[in-house]
């Protein structure tokens, strides 16, 4: 039986929101597949396309960036630009003959520890069925 | 006022903004909580209006802001129980009860919450669940350590004094059964008292079922059904556990009774719907209302979107029945005609009422009540945030009930108020 | 600088090394070459802990340090704390989270170490990009510049005046007061008259810290929280067009309201129907009391209209209710055998007291009448005709005179005014607030503040708290002989990548950015960034950076991950 594809996921959390969201499935002994790895960043408005496309191009199967829903932003606006720059990015993924499912955008509140396990969980077992990164050309550094 | 120190009582919306103002500038803090966590009313909900915002997002970097504070001392499970003195030179005895675990070596890991052989009504969560003798309120309450009600544990209140399952469970040392009560003696040149509210109680209008009909809920009750981190996760079921396919909401409960309209129920019933909506998005809704209290720039725009997906009805009584767990409500509407509804789910609106500590609280400050049980200001028409007692002040709902941002801008106010005296 | 980098793993308690093979995480890292030391210790945050760290970075002559723990959330400071203690930029620091997001979410040990392990190693090549930041401190100003005379602006400039803190008050009229001044009566429920807005303007004129300008207008508002620069200009006949330029720490809005234009809604028969009148001029009538018709005789039944705009402006205005109540009750006490009516869509009463007012009203015999909304004002021989419906079913009253309660809306000066300091308006054109839940009174611009009707519909009592409200916050922030310390992981522009299309200062919510026409490239003001990284976000050049969050730190942690 072929063992089961584990991908290598990356996500961009925000630190108000989907950051302690994540923090709280960890307190609440929520377990959440070890795929991703998270990167914290103040807020979602911060990840530019240069950082999402990086990360695709140097071989991460899935990124996501995770923010708070939109009207809680701790800084008002940000996940609206986030959201914005994230329609422009999927059209680009499939320029680029990825999966635009690759990328994904949630909101995760403070509160959502659950919610947080299961998106995660869900988009590993998503990006797992896709496979591997179609462009991996990882430096091996 | 040359003392630094100020009384804070209370550590709801209110009484943690004025905490952080005055701590800010400088002045030491003294900040008594009554429960075993701080918050207030706010954290129990899940979002609040207009704009449907994370109530516990919203508050948790203020909460987070108060606990690490290095000029805010917080006294949990304490109560204020004597003053004395006056305005600069107030001398207060703060009665602290024993939490029996260390706030400093507890990292609230919960280990000690299985091994636990009692359970008990969780007040937090309006008694729709259980939690152990050992316990936080709820997920993500804060700080992040547990309580021992001493009344139910088996160790502390005799009935089994060798059981220490908690204090094996533990790995850090940090329960002890060894702690007790303690008094703090303080001397402080201001007093705010942010005492907030409690929710009418329903259970004696017997015309609304409440406690006969299961599927009848006080707001407070849905608050926490809705709620991420309540009793149920956030699902939305009625009490059999079938879906809802109706809900009648019914306003101004107890505004007869008590003589006044408490100023928020309208905007958080209309909240309640979109809740509703947004896990039931079939169910029928009706809102039942008397007068529409809705003064805020944008909540006639709220109330205008919900009215084109929900029915309002305006009456002039109401009352609800129910046979074989079926709800009907019966109302007079406004032109008259009588009529009826079938619901699968009530909500009751109630008044807001003073907490429930004011009247001891008032008679240790030495000052009064007003008619309606909430605490007298000197004048409500120049400054509803003094109290009879010079450098007494009573901010959010504990002067009367008001939403967030005027507690807030009350709490801010006294604080004002304080540092403007020092200057 | 020689590089030495000492990573710390936190076993907090048992957590840690009951998932994670903390031996393998030691055994792993000290294989990376730019690692001086790894240590373990059982529960770092504890005093004993902090005590240990602290020692060790002296010992070992650290300049970054690592620590692996629980969540940043919790108690990075905590540690950063300890580094600068040590002597050690507090900046060089990185805190790992190793037990919510590792050892508590992966139940397989071996899992959960070998994430711990990239975790960490991410980490270490993360600080090695950090840069050695520095907080800043800047002198700040202190006095205040409060705009609007009315009662708001003046309760403001009371509660914030003091020997060390001068307050501007600029007034556009020729005199202090505002729309309270016109009052005679301040609210229901004080059965005599009082002069609180001529006592408190007597307060502002006796205030040797208060400089009043009247018949002057705010031209110019530049700078940051502690160091503004206004400029005043005065239309005084004597000093017409001189300008002043005053520099202080803080401003504040208090620019109030008008009220709805009657005109604009003929429904009302307002300017055209004798007898009508809005209930300004019924209060100029209380006033001076005279309760008269036109024609001298005094009105045997009087009709008070509510909710005059409320459907035109979307909003209910919230103080009318009561101020006609007001009037009834004055109506009621002062004309004999007067026939009142009350006509009116919701009974806004929100207040504790509200209600008993409401009821005494109707004990003394004033009318309530619900209505969907007002058909039509007409004249009718000598009487006047309200026409409305109810529950769609039509009705009409017929009285001597009719008083319109006509909706609050905000004063003229505001969009201009939020023009000149960058600040939002809410859909209804009132200032917006800074969050409508936790901070009323506060704008994105911080060290502008608002108060009083300005920011929507209130009454004298709510206004004055918050003008109290905003006196807290400036009080608490602009203290003299203290330095601001604005935040230290900003937001940068390099001038070279910079095109200048300003990109960035449309994303800015804050106004951190601003456009410099002679260089053609933005700026970031670091005393007011917030650095949420939004601008370097949406920059199509890459020329913006993240103090703290640069491209290359982050791409640190991308790449650990992905190998």
């Amino acid at each position: 039986m072929e063992k089961k594809f584990k991908p290598n996921i990356v996500g961009f959390l925000c630190n108000w929101c989907s950051y302690a969201g994540a923090d709280l499935a960890g307190s609440s002994k929520t377990d959440v597949d070890s795929s991703l790895s998270v990167i914290r960043v103040m807020c979602s408005s911060r990840v530019n396309s240069n950082l999402v496309l990086s990360a695709l191009l140097w071989g991460s199967d899935g990124v996501l960036v995770a923010g708070c829903h939109p009207g809680d932003c701790h800084y008002e606006q940000g996940n609206y630009y986030a959201r914005r720059r994230f329609a422009l990015l999927k059209k680009i993924a499939e320029v680029l003959n990825l999966e635009p499912d690759r990328i994904q955008l949630s909101w995760i509140s403070a509160s959502e520890g659950k919610r947080y396990a299961e998106v995660v969980n869900k988009f590993a077992e998503d990006i797992s069925k896709l496979g591997p990164n179609p462009l991996t050309s990882n430096p091996k550094v | 006022m040359k003392n630094q120190n100020v009384l804070v009582i209370g550590s709801g919306v209110a009484g943690m903004e004025a905490s952080l103002i005055l701590a800010d500038a400088g002045m030491k803090v003294h900040l008594v909580e009554k429960d075993s966590l701080i918050g207030g009313q706010t954290i129990k909900f899940e979002e609040v209006y207009p704009n449907m915002e994370c109530a516990t997002c919203m508050l948790a970097p203020k909460q987070q802001e108060v606990l690490q504070h290095e000029n805010i001392t917080l006294y949990l499970l304490s109560q204020v129980k004597k003053t004395e003195g006056s305005a600069g030179e107030f001398k207060v005895q703060i009665g602290k009860k024993a939490r029996y675990v260390s706030l400093i070596n507890c990292i609230g890991c919960g280990a000690c919450y299985d091994p636990c052989p009692v359970s008990l009504d969780n007040e937090f969560e309006q008694g729709m669940s259980q939690k152990k003798a050992i316990a936080v309120a709820c997920p993500g309450a804060l700080p992040n350590v547990p309580a021992i009600d001493a009344d139910n544990c088996l160790r502390l209140n005799g009935k089994k004094k060798g059981c220490n399952a908690c204090e094996q469970a533990c790995g850090f040392g940090a329960i002890d059964f060894t702690e007790k009560d303690e008094t703090i003696n303080l001397e402080v040149g201001a007093i705010i008292v942010a005492t907030g509210f409690d929710q009418f109680d329903v259970s004696g209008l017997a015309q609304f079922g409440y406690g006969k009909h299961p599927n009848v809920y006080t707001a407070m009750e849905f608050e926490r059904l809705y709620a991420q981190n309540g009793p149920t996760e956030g699902k939305l079921t009625l009490r059999e556990e079938r879906p809802i396919k109706s809900a009648g909401i019914i306003h101004c409960i107890g505004r007869k009774e008590k003589g006044y309209c408490s100023g928020v129920c309208c905007m958080y019933s209309m909240k309640f719907a979109h809740f509703i909506k947004d896990k039931a998005p079939e169910a029928e809704i009706h809102e039942f209302h008397t007068d529409l209290c809705i003064p805020g720039k944008s909540h006639q725009r709220f109330y205008e979107e919900l009215s084109k997906k929900i029915d309002f009805i305006r009456y002039e009584d109401v009352e609800v029945k129910g046979n074989n767990g079926n709800l009907e409500i019966i109302y007079t509407h406004s032109n008259g005609k009588r009529d009826s509804i079938k619901s699968d789910m009530v909500i009751l609106s109630p008044a807001m009422i003073p907490s429930k500590g004011t009247k001891d609280l008032a008679k240790v400050l030495g000052i009064s009540q007003d008619s309606m049980g909430f605490f007298s200001t000197q004048d409500q028409n120049l400054s509803p945030i003094d109290s009879e007692k010079e450098g007494i002040f009573i901010i959010g709902c504990a002067e009367g009930p008001k939403d967030i941002p005027d507690s807030v801008s009350q709490a801010e106010a006294a604080a004002g108020r304080i540092l403007s005296l020092l200057q | 600088m020689n590089k030495k980098i000492g990573v710390y793993v936190c076993e907090c308690g048992p957590n840690i090394p009951e998932r994670i093979d903390i031996d393998k995480v030691i055994e792993e890292l000290s294989s990376m070459g730019e690692v001086k030391t790894v240590k373990r210790y059982s529960l770092l945050c504890s005093n004993d802990g902090k005590k240990f760290l602290k020692e060790d970075i002296e010992k070992e002559e650290l300049t970054h340090v690592v620590v692996a723990a629980c969540s940043p959330k919790e108690h990075e400071n905590t540690f950063m704390k300890v580094c600068e203690e040590a002597g050690m930029n507090p900046y060089l620091f990185q805190m790992v989270n190793i037990r919510e997001q590792c050892a508590w979410m992966i139940p397989d040990k071996e899992e959960a170490t070998s994430k711990a392990i990239k975790y960490i190693k991410a980490g270490v090549h993360r600080v090695l990009f950090h840069d050695p930041l520095k907080k800043k401190e800047l002198e700040i100003n202190v006095d205040v510049l409060v705009i609007g005379g009315g009662i708001s602006g003046i309760e403001a400039s009371l509660s914030l005046a003091g020997p060390n803190r001068k307050i501007h008050l600029v007034e556009k009229t020729d005199s202090l007061g505002g729309m309270a001044g016109k009052l005679s009566q301040i609210l229901p429920h004080q059965g005599s008259k009082i002069k609180l807005v001529k006592e408190k303007i007597e307060q502002v004129e006796n205030n040797e810290n208060i400089h009043v300008y009247t018949s002057s207008d705010v031209k110019e508002v530049r700078g940051f929280l502690g160091n503004f620069e206004a400029v005043v200009k005065s239309n005084q006949e004597n000093k017409e067009g001189i300008e002043e330029e005053i520099k202080v720490g803080a401003v504040v809005l208090a620019t109030g309201f008008e009220m709805f234009d009657l005109k604009e809604n003929p429904v009302y028969g307002y300017g055209e129907i004798e007898n009508v009148v809005s209930a300004l001029e019924f209060e100029e009538m209380i006033h001076s009391e005279k309760i008269e018709l036109k024609n001298g005789k005094k009105p045997k039944s009087v009709a008070l209209v509510h909710c005059a705009g409320r459907k035109e402006k979307g909003y209910c205005s919230k103080v009318c209710c009561l101020y006609t109540l007001k009037f009834a009750h004055y109506l009621k006490d002062n004309l004999p055998d007067v026939d009142v009516k009350e006509l009116y869509m919701d009974l806004c009463l929100p207040h504790k007291q509200d209600q008993s007012y409401f009821d005494q009203a109707k004990e003394k015999g004033v009318e309530f009448i619900r209505m969907d909304e007002v058909e039509k004002i007409k004249k009718s021989g000598d009487k006047i005709e309200v026409e409305y419906r109810n529950n769609d079913k039509a009705d009409k009253v017929s009285v001597d005179m009719v008083v319109i309660a006509p909706a609050m809306v905000p004063s003229q000066d505001t969009s201009h005014l939020a023009e000149l300091l960058n600040l939002p308006l809410d859909k209804s054109g009132f200032f917006k607030e800074l969050h409508e839940m936790l901070d009323p009174v506060a704008t994105p611009m911080e060290g502008v503040y608002i108060t009083g009707c300005a920011l929507g519909p209130r009454n004298i009592p709510e206004s004055m708290t918050q003008s109290h409200a905003t006196s807290g916050k400036i009080l608490s922030s602009l203290i003299p002989g203290r330095k601001v310390k604005p935040e230290v992981k900003v937001s940068e522009i390099k001038e070279d990548l910079c095109t200048g299309c300003q990109t960035c200062l449309s994303v800015c919510f804050y106004g951190a950015i601003s456009y410099d026409p002679f260089k053609g490239v933005s700026v970031v003001n670091e005393a007011i960034c917030r650095g949420c990284g939004s601008c370097v976000g949406s920059c199509p050049s890459g020329a913006i950076r993240s103090k703290h969050f640069t491209y290359y730190q982050l791409y640190q942690e991308v790449m650990e991950a992905l190998r």
